[in-house]
Order: C-alpha cells, then sequence, then structure tokens
C-alpha cells in the first residue's frame, strides 16, 4: 500500500459530506467504499477511521442516521446529509477549493515569493 | 455552536452507555458482513474474505474504543468510574466510612454553627444603606489610667457634635430601650421604647412608610409629644389602621401624636416597640453621659475631616469629664465603623468560639488522617496488585484522592445540616437581644466558609496517607499479604505523633471550659447577701405622667404593697427602684460631715419602702431599718451598705454621718451581688450603694430615674402560693386598673439573665471540649484497635511463648497510652501560654487553677486508659493454639 496516500486529517469529513451529497444515504461500509472509488483508489482507507468520524459528524448534527436495509439485504445504519449538513459542504469545500487555489499559485510561481 | 452541540451530546453519552455499546456491536458487525459478502463476490474464499474485511477495518476492539472516546468526554467517563469504585470502596467498608462521617459531621458543623455568628457579627454589612459611611465615636484616654472605648456623651457633647460637626449626620439615643405603658382602649401595655435625637432614622438610612422623622423641633427641651410606631406595634395594636398619623395614643399617660410608622422589618439598634424624642438638653438626663452617638459620613466628607472636628468641637469644653481623677491624662476622640461598635464587648468571645471550633476540625483532622492511614496500608496488596497489572501510580493516588473528596463533600453536606441545627439549639439558649444582629442566616458565605473547609479537611487528612503510598514497596507489599510488614514500620509512630497532637489541643480545650465552668459556680455560690429563695418580682413602668406627683407614687407604693401584704402566705411585700442581681442607679453625693466633707462620691442608689430589706432577708448590721415614720416630711435618711462604709468612711462608724447636707445616714447593711454599674470589675459584684425611702424621693428626681428604671414589687411567702402572680396583678390593679406588669421574676430568674454570657460561654465552650475528647478517645481506641488486629498473629505467639494476657495487654496498649501521656503533657505546656488570654472572662479562679489541672488531668487519663483498654480485651479472645496452626 505504500503508493497509497493516506487521508488527512479533516478531510475525511468533508469526503464523507460530498459522498452523502452525490449518493444520497449511504451505510458506513458503503462510504468507505465510494470514497475510495472516487480516489481512484489512490486513497488508503483505514474503514475503522471512518465510524469515529461519522460519530463526530452526528453530535455536529451535520448527519443524521436511521436504521435500514441494505441491497443485499443486510441490516445497515445508514447515514444522510442534514440541512446543517449542506450548509457545512458549501462551506467547507469552498475553504478546501481556496486552500488549494493557494497552494497551487505557491507551487507554480515561487519567483513571485520575494 | 457546533462545538457546544458536540460536547453537550458526548456529556449525554456518559450515561446510556449500553445502548450505544449494541449500536456500534451492530453497525460493525454489518460492517464486516456487507465487506465478507463483497469479498466472496470477488472471489475470496470464506476465511480470506474475514481476514481481509476485518484488516480494512484496523481490529473491532480497537474501531468500538475510537467510537466510545469519541461518544464520551474520556477524562470524565475516567472520573466517574473512579467515582463508582470510591463509592463501592466505602461501602464495603461501613464501619469506616459512617465513623470519617460522623466526624466531619460533628466537627464541620461545629464549625458552620460558630462561624454563622463570626459571619453575622463582623462580615456581613449592617442592614442599612451605605454601612461604610455609619460610624460612632471611641474615646482614647491616655494618661495614668489609659483607656480606650465607646463612651456614652453627655448633654453638651451632643450639642457640640449636633452643631459644630458638618461632616457627620449625627444623632443619640438612650443606651437601651425602656418599659413603658400604652393604654389603647381599656387594654394597658407594657412596651419597650426607644429615645431617639432628630435625625436618628436619617443615619440609618430607614424611611417611614407613612409619616415622617422627628423634626428638631420636637426634638427640643419640652418640645410637643410625638410618637413614631414600629410596624409590628401599628399592626398588632392598631390593627394597621391608615388614618393613624396625627392621632394622639395614650402613652405614659398622656397623649403622644403618632408622627410616623417604621417600614416593616426596619432594623434598628434598639429594636423598639416604639421611639419618642429624646428631647436631651444640658441638664437632667443630659448633664451625665447618658446618651449613645450614631454617625453618618454626609457626602464628600471624609472620616479625617470629621475626627478634626470633633476634636476641635469637643476639646474646648469647660469641663472634660474624660479627664477626672486621671491627672496629665489626654484625650482624642475618632471615629470607627459602626458595626465594630455595636459588636466590640462579644467580638473577643465569638474569635475564641472560632478559634476553639478551629481545634476540632484540627483534632478531627489528625484523627480522620490515622484511620485513613491505616486503611490505606491495609489496602496495599490491591494497590500493588493494581500496579502490578499496570495501574500508573497517579491513577492509584487519583482514586484516594476521590475517594476523600467524595468523603469530604459528605461529611461537608451534613456538616451543614448539623451546623443548621446547631445553630437554632445554640440562639435558642442566647437570651432574646443578645447579639445585636436581626439575624444569623446560614448564607452564601458560610456556605462557601463550610465548602472550604470540607475541602482542606479532606486535603489534610487525605494528604499523609496519599504521600504514604507514594513510599510503597511493590514486592514487600504482595509478599506481606498487607498482614504485617508495613504497618509494623514506621506508620504507627506517625499515627501515635497525630494522637498525641489532638490529645494536647483536647487538654488545652478542657482546661479552657474547665476555667470557665469554675467561674460560673464560683459566680452562682457568691454571697449574694440576702436571702433568694421564697421572692417572687414583678415590675412595672412608673415613666408615667400620672406618677410624676411624689404624692400619687407614695400613694400608689403603700396601696399596692398594702393589697399584697393581704395574700395568703405573702411575708413581706415591698417596693425598691432596682433589685439585687440587677444594675442600681449610679448617683453622685456629696459628704457633708467629718474629716470627708465635700467629697464627691459615686455610688449605687436604691429607693425603698421600709419592707425591702426584710422581704430580701438583707441582714442590717449596724443602726435601723427605715420605717413607716421616714415620710416626706420627716429628716431624710438613708442606709449604707458595708463597702460604701468601708470605702468612704474607712471602717468608722457611717451611723449619724450626713451625706447631701441634710441626709442623715441611721443605718448599715450587708452586700447585696449587683451587676456593677460603676467598674465592671466582673459580672457580679457588691459594689458600694446607698438606700433611701422610697417616700423621700422628689419629683424631678422621680420621673428621671423612672425614664431609666422600672421599678419592682417584691413579696416573700412562706410556702408556696398557688397563683401567686395571678394575685399579685389583682393587687397592683387594685390601687391602679390601668398599670401593667412587664412580667414575674423570681431571683433565680434574676441571677440566670445576669449571667446568661457567662452560662452561653460555658455551654458552648463545654460541648466544644466534650467533642474534643470524645474525638481523641476515638482516635487512640482506633489506634489501638488497629494494633490488635494487626498483631493478632504476634500477640498469639506471645501467649503460646509463655505471656500472660495482661502482660499481652500491656504491651499492646502501651502506645496508645504513651501518646495520650506526652500529648497530655504538651497539651498542659500549651495551657501555660493560651489560658493567659482568659484572665478577662474568667473570675474568682486563676488562671492557673490546680483543681482544674487536676481534674483535665485525671479526665484526660481515664477516657484515654479507657479507649486503650477496650480494645485490648479482644486480645483475651485469642486462641493460641489456632494462631500457632494458622503459621
Amino acid at each position: 500500500m505504500g503508493d497509497k496516500a493516506d487521508v488527512w486529517q479533516g478531510t475525511l469529513a468533508l469526503m464523507v459530506l460530498k459522498t452523502l451529497e452525490a449518493m444520497g444515504p449511504l451505510h458506513g461500509y458503503g462510504i468507505a467504499r465510494r470514497i475510495e472509488q472516487t480516489s481512484g483508489n489512490l486513497l488508503s482507507l483505514n474503514y475503522g477511521t471512518l465510524y469515529p468520524a461519522l460519530l463526530k459528524l452526528e453530535q455536529e448534527g451535520s448527519i443524521a442516521a436511521e436504521w435500514g436495509v441494505s441491497e443485499n439485504n443486510r441490516r445497515a445504519k445508514f447515514y444522510s446529509l442534514t440541512k446543517a449538513g449542506r450548509r457545512q459542504l458549501r462551506r467547507e469545500a469552498q475553504n478546501w477549493e481556496q486552500t488549494t487555489a493557494i497552494v497551487a499559485r505557491f507551487l507554480s510561481s515561487t519567483e513571485d515569493l520575494v | 455552536m457546533k462545538r457546544l452541540r458536540a460536547w453537550m451530546v458526548r456529556l449525554g453519552g456518559l450515561f446510556g452507555g449500553g445502548q450505544r455499546e449494541r449500536e456500534i456491536a451492530d453497525e460493525l458487525a454489518s460492517h464486516v458482513q456487507m465487506h465478507i459478502d463483497d469479498n466472496l463476490r470477488s472471489g475470496m474464499t470464506a476465511e480470506q474474505a474475514r481476514r481481509d474485511a476485518l484488516l480494512r477495518l484496523g481490529g473491532v476492539e480497537r474501531t468500538k474504543q475510537a467510537y466510545r472516546d469519541r461518544a464520551t468526554l474520556p477524562l470524565m467517563e475516567n472520573g466517574l468510574r473512579d467515582l463508582r469504585f470510591a463509592l463501592r470502596q466505602l461501602w464495603r467498608n461501613p464501619g469506616f466510612s459512617v465513623l470519617v462521617l460522623i466526624m466531619l459531621a460533628l466537627s464541620i458543623g461545629a464549625n458552620t454553627a460558630i462561624f454563622s455568628i463570626v459571619n453575622a457579627l463582623m462580615l456581613k454589612s449592617l442592614p442599612y444603606a451605605h454601612p461604610e459611611r455609619m460610624g460612632t465615636i471611641y474615646t482614647r484616654v491616655t494618661g495614668a489610667r489609659s483607656s480606650d472605648e465607646r463612651h456614652s456623651v453627655n448633654g453638651e457633647q451632643w450639642e457640640l457634635l449636633r452643631d459644630d460637626v458638618p461632616s457627620l449626620i449625627s444623632a443619640i439615643s438612650s443606651p437601651g430601650t425602656s418599659g413603658v405603658n400604652l393604654q389603647v382602649g381599656s387594654r394597658a401595655q407594657y412596651l419597650q421604647a426607644g429615645r431617639i435625637s432628630a435625625h436618628y432614622f436619617d443615619v440609618l438610612g430607614v424611611r417611614p412608610i407613612a409619616g415622617r422623622n422627628f423634626s428638631e423641633a420636637e426634638d427640643r427641651v419640652r418640645g410637643p409629644k410625638t410618637t413614631i410606631l414600629s410596624y409590628g406595634l401599628w399592626r398588632n395594636s392598631f390593627g394597621s389602621n391608615p388614618n393613624i398619623l396625627g392621632q394622639a395614643i395614650l402613652l405614659k399617660g398622656e397623649p403622644y401624636i403618632v408622627i410616623g410608622v417604621l417600614p416593616e422589618g426596619a432594623a434598628t439598634p434598639l429594636n423598639a416597640d416604639l421611639y419618642t424624642a429624646i428631647q436631651a438638653g444640658r441638664s437632667g438626663e443630659g448633664g451625665g453621659t447618658n446618651f449613645q452617638v450614631v454617625t453618618r459620613l454626609r457626602d464628600g466628607a471624609t472620616w479625617q475631616q470629621a475626627d478634626a472636628e470633633i476634636g476641635r468641637a469637643w476639646s474646648h469644653r469647660g469641663y472634660l469629664f474624660e479627664l477626672e481623677d486621671n491627672p496629665g491624662a489626654q484625650v482624642t476622640w475618632y471615629s470607627v465603623p459602626l458595626q465594630v461598635g455595636e459588636t466590640a464587648t462579644l467580638r473577643p468571645q465569638v474569635l475564641t468560639l472560632m478559634l476553639a471550633a478551629g481545634f476540632i476540625l484540627l483534632i478531627a483532622c489528625a484523627n480522620l488522617a490515622g484511620l485513613t492511614l491505616v486503611r490505606m496500608l491495609r489496602r496495599a496488596p490491591e494497590v500493588a496488585t493494581r500496579m502490578a497489572l499496570g495501574a500508573s501510580r497517579w491513577q492509584i493516588q487519583r482514586q484516594f484522592w476521590v475517594e476523600n473528596l467524595l468523603l469530604a463533600f459528605a461529611g461537608g453536606t451534613a456538616g451543614t445540616a448539623v451546623g443548621f441545627v446547631a445553630l437554632r439549639g445554640l440562639l435558642l439558649l442566647l437570651p432574646e437581644h443578645f447579639l445585636p444582629v436581626a439575624s444569623v442566616p446560614l448564607d452564601g458565605r458560610v456556605l462557601a466558609f463550610t465548602l472550604l473547609i470540607s475541602l482542606l479537611t479532606s486535603v489534610l487528612f487525605g494528604m499523609l496517607p496519599a504521600l504514604a503510598t507514594r513510599r510503597l514497596d511493590l514486592r514487600s507489599a504482595i509478599a506481606s499479604r498487607g498482614t504485617g510488614g508495613i504497618v509494623g514500620g514506621d506508620h504507627p509512630g506517625l499515627r501515635q505523633m497525630l494522637i498525641m497532637s489532638e490529645v494536647a489541643l483536647t487538654v488545652v480545650l478542657l482546661a479552657a471550659s474547665g476555667l470557665l465552668i469554675r467561674t460560673l459556680i464560683h459566680l452562682q455560690t457568691l454571697p449574694a447577701g440576702f436571702n433568694p429563695a421564697g421572692v417572687m418580682t414583678a415590675r412595672a413602668s412608673l415613666d408615667d405622667v400620672r406618677y410624676h406627683d411624689p404624692e400619687a407614687f407614695r400613694k400608689l407604693v403603700k396601696e399596692s404593697t398594702a393589697a399584697m401584704r393581704q395574700i395568703p402566705g405573702v411575708q413581706y411585700a415591698a417596693f425598691g427602684l432596682s433589685l439585687p442581681y440587677e444594675r442600681a442607679l449610679n448617683t453622685g453625693l456629696k459628704i457633708s460631715d467629718g474629716k470627708e466633707a465635700g467629697q464627691t462620691v459615686m455610688t449605687g442608689e436604691v429607693y425603698v419602702t421600709p419592707d425591702y430589706f426584710e422581704a430580701l432577708q438583707i441582714p442590717v448590721l449596724m443602726g435601723r431599718s427605715f420605717t413607716e415614720a421616714d415620710g416626706p416630711d420627716s429628716q431624710h435618711v438613708a442606709i449604707v451598705n458595708r463597702t460604701f462604709a468601708r470605702k468612704f468612711f474607712h471602717g468608722t462608724s457611717p451611723i449619724g454621718r450626713y451625706v447631701n447636707k441634710d441626709t442623715r445616714i441611721v443605718g448599715m447593711v450587708e452586700d447585696v451581688a449587683i451587676q456593677p454599674g460603676l467598674e465592671v470589675t466582673a459580672p457580679l459584684v457588691g459594689e458600694e450603694g446607698i438606700y433611701v425611702p422610697a417616700s423621700q424621693m422628689e419629683g424631678k428626681l422621680l420621673s428621671l430615674v423612672h425614664v431609666w428604671f422600672q421599678p419592682s414589687w417584691i413579696v416573700r411567702t412562706s410556702r408556696p402560693v398557688e397563683g401567686l402572680t395571678a394575685q399579685m396583678q389583682r393587687a397592683l390593679a387594685s390601687a391602679d386598673p390601668n398599670l401593667p406588669f412587664s412580667g414575674f421574676y423570681s431571683m433565680h430568674d434574676l441571677l440566670a439573665k445576669t449571667l446568661a454570657t457567662q452560662r452561653v460561654e460555658v455551654a458552648l465552650l463545654s460541648a466544644m471540649a466534650g467533642l474534643a475528647l470524645l474525638l481523641s478517645a476515638v482516635g487512640i481506641f482506633a489506634l489501638v484497635a488497629n494494633i490488635v488486629a494487626q498483631r493478632t498473629r504476634e500477640i498469639g505467639i506471645r501467649i503460646a511463648l509463655g505471656s500472660s494476657v495482661r502482660q499481652a495487654m500491656v504491651h499492646i496498649g502501651a502506645p496508645g497510652v504513651r501518646a495520650a501521656a506526652i500529648g497530655l503533657i504538651v497539651g498542659l505546656a500549651l495551657c501555660l501560654g493560651a489560658l493567659r488570654a482568659m484572665h478577662s472572662v474568667i473570675y474568682g479562679v486563676g488562671v492557673y487553677d490546680v483543681p482544674t489541672i487536676l481534674t483535665v488531668i485525671l479526665v484526660l487519663a481515664s477516657v484515654a486508659l479507657i479507649a486503650t483498654a477496650v480494645p485490648t480485651l479482644r486480645i483475651a479472645g485469642i486462641d493460641p493454639a489456632k494462631i500457632l496452626r494458622d503459621e
């Protein structure tokens, strides 16, 4: 797994929110899988770290959880985005874009720094 | 917001852990199952599929733990776990826990109760607006005889203060209240009236709810007669009549116009039912120092300015009475906060009690430290096991601290309850108006104090044992199974030190309370100079316009005493201005002949009827008693007491001498115990006194003394008389149907009232000394009992080897006795210094009173021996054979 990047601290929440926005209600395993797929299998996600992150988002009121039945007829806990969660996603996505834009500018034009 | 919300959810997560555990288990199980399903579909074997799923998850248990940490607040979760464990520990040791709780409750309760009084007297602000701007005036005299105290002022001082000290609003009042008669309809009532100057309520900041304060015109000598009612009187006697203002009420036999009603609960230092204007001048009452000053600093002025103005105003008087008989002395005056002035006399007593309460707390701490230490060492194997299993020292310590804090809080709560009950009891014990405050509340400051001492106690008694565990050696603790080794080490030495200190403090408390008890016994058994048994007295107010005329006064006295003499069983009925055990009127009189001619002396003065000495059985030592023949128009006569004759006639016979020009001394009587009026050397003294016939009192003096004193009727009965007081009331009514008695008092009641302070002191300090003794006994008992328990094996072996049970008992009990003995000696040494501070409150006994010290030694030695002996009795029950078998 040496060629795969670890998930950075703090970005996991953003990924979870984005995944739920794109996919609708989804269980933990599904979210994990989807994140891996979306990253083109470049990210190595330790699935275990996902659950405390989900709990944190739930405590903060960004997502809601409900027990349901999976596509393969397994009982699973489904997470969905709340209104507050959508707002948070927009805000964090914007922050993230800003940050990456700044970092990108730094990396592209070092001579401007002086 | 988001964070706060999450935190709240997590705080809530501390509870309902079971539900959450099931949820996460289910969720992870479902996750793993779905992953396995996928893996199987991608062609793995069942075994591989499962392994991969678990691997990718990173372990079910680890995930659960990460989840749990996020679900709750880990630090607090640990705290709760410690708390639960502590509760279980305490629950498993009910004997220890109950003992600790009782000790904490008693010692913290004592401190809470005493501190409430300190708080009410000294820390709480007076219940007036801007109390920091209120004051009174102290007089400092330096010279051959020095003094520094609140002084009453005379009329001249009052006028100068009122007119020439612009920085202050000043007012005066009578020193206390006086009994007066109020007639409402057909009902006559005996009330307490306070006499105050104009602006008195301005100084206090009390505004009447109806009407106004006394005006300056109403406060002039011979000004109009007006009165201000307290709320209680207005409600109870006048049915809250809204039209009372401007109406006349019949007070002291004449109409007084009501000009104001005070608000409900309005506190004044006088605490009277109603108020009249004092109308002070420079003569009469104003000729002596009969007024008490209260002041309020005006806006913009400073106390320094005020003091300078007082000094200018008062130092240029023609005659400075402050410097009388004190050649070369200097006098200055200065303002002190009113609270200090009002509580000055009680302050040392209350602080002494606080100190005693502090001793109790220290003793309890020493005891608890000893107990906790033993308990901690008994738990050494448990601690060692936990440490061996990986618990850090911090975790172990934290556990002990949590247990101590738990005990401290439980003890603090119980202590508050005990303190509340003790305080109620204490206030019941105190005579009415004993404390110059309206109430003694358990307010926030008291509760904060209780919390603080609970924590302090916990730290004090928890610290030592916690430190002891830091030296705990893991291997030897496990090896010795906590039954020998460590406890046999140097810790009993430490415990003996603790016992020693608490015994020493107990000795000081015992000796102090012993001295107070001896003082009280001395005062109560003081030769009274009369026979108090079989005497009943009743008081009424003659501050009444109907009795300003001496003729009416004589008629009332004659008829009422004659009627009382008719009651079957009554031997004598008499009448007098004051009684033994009470304060007498102070008078200055001039000796008119002999080598002392021209000398002015201060003395107590009592007017009496002829039967006074017989009724009280005061022995007439020389000359004669008064007779009915000593009337207003006959030769003015007087009788002096033994001290008067000794002091002013230097042992020569007083009979036939003259005072105040024409008053001839006809007899000498024995001194009786009275409250000091001239010089306060003890609560009861045999002061110089002079008696004059009531019938020879002149009108002006009569009406003045009746403002200050309510005279008493006295009957002596040969046997208990059924319904005596009712018959006395009827007898008085036959002479004046509108004259109410204030109440009936036996001489025993009067003595008890005079010695109330001493009784309260004795009760409180003895209770504390008793508590200290109890705590020390418990400490010694616990020490020895513990040694017996720890060394059962050793004792068994000793007995098996031929030691007698007695020898074993002595051997084991020795540390307890030794600690107590050293404590006793240290305590006696402490007494040498500590008891000297008591010389101002003890009378009739020396500070180093041998009987007291011997009693203390005896009591302490017996208690220590009993506390040691009882636990060693268990030694007799030790079966050496069984011990040896167990070995």
